[in-house]
């Protein structure tokens, strides 16, 4: 973790809380709705552990894409990256499903918490203060 | 029945199918945007840190349309087919 851009830890732990309190809700609405068992928690944590394992290999992509600097090298690599996850998500997904027995909406609504966490994120960003800095030279565009 | 049914879970596998094909329009939309990232990132570097923050959520804003696909892709082969064969046997035993 410490050769990791400051930017992508930050990112993958901001994910990290919004699964971890998302999927606490979840297994809370299961218990009240008198559907849980022990598919539903195998398939949450299967399911948290794909979204954030995507999540933090989508970082890692991006900022070692950035970090080289060569647009077209960094576009290839992008494209790559995205279609190797999502396959790697699908096949996980169907695994855990097929051969775990996990109960399928356990499965796949946490892929999508850590996207529901960024919907959020100015509300986060506002009731912390942080502001998005103005770049140098914009008050110059008018 | 059985044909009935047979074709009733191609066209279920067809859909499923279908729906991945919405995983390939994110990725070359985040190829494009890291790529005009890189080259704000080479006019202005001291901006690579914001610009690196924001293309990761950006570029995960951007996938979750293939995410979408990918679920209604699971749940077309592993809820659906359980439903439409309820229906199925329902409208066969309706038609007895």
């Amino acid at each position: 973790m410490s050769g990791l851009d400051p930017a992508v830890k930050k990112e993958t732990l901001y994910a990290a809380a919004w699964v971890l309190l998302l999927s606490l809700l979840m297994q809370a609405v299961f218990l009240i709705a008198g559907k849980w068992d022990l598919s539903v928690l195998l398939g949450n944590l299967g399911g948290a552990l794909i979204a954030l394992g995507s999540y933090f290999a989508l970082a890692v992509t991006v900022s070692r894409a950035v970090e080289k600097g060569k647009p077209e090298e960094a576009a290839r690599r992008v494209r790559a990256s995205a279609g190797l996850r999502l396959a790697g998500s699908a096949l996980l997904c169907v695994l855990l499903v097929a051969v775990l027995k996990t109960n399928v909406y356990a499965t796949v609504i946490p892929l999508l918490f850590p996207r529901i966490g960024l919907f959020f994120r100015p509300a986060v960003d506002r009731k912390r203060g942080v502001t998005p800095e103005e770049p140098e030279g914009s008050d110059l565009i008018d | 029945m059985e044909l009935a049914m047979g074709i009733m879970l191609g066209l279920l596998g067809l859909g499923a199918g279908c729906a991945m094909i919405a995983g390939i329009g994110p990725g070359i939309g985040e190829g494009n945007a890291v790529a005009k990232a890189c080259e704000a990132i080479g006019r202005q570097p001291e901006c690579k840190s914001d610009v690196t923050s924001t293309m990761i959520m950006g570029c995960a804003i951007a996938e979750t349309t293939g995410l979408y696909g990918l679920i209604v892709a699971i749940l077309l082969i592993f809820v659906a087919p359980g439903i439409f064969t309820g229906i199925l046997k329902d409208a066969v035993n309706a038609m007895k």
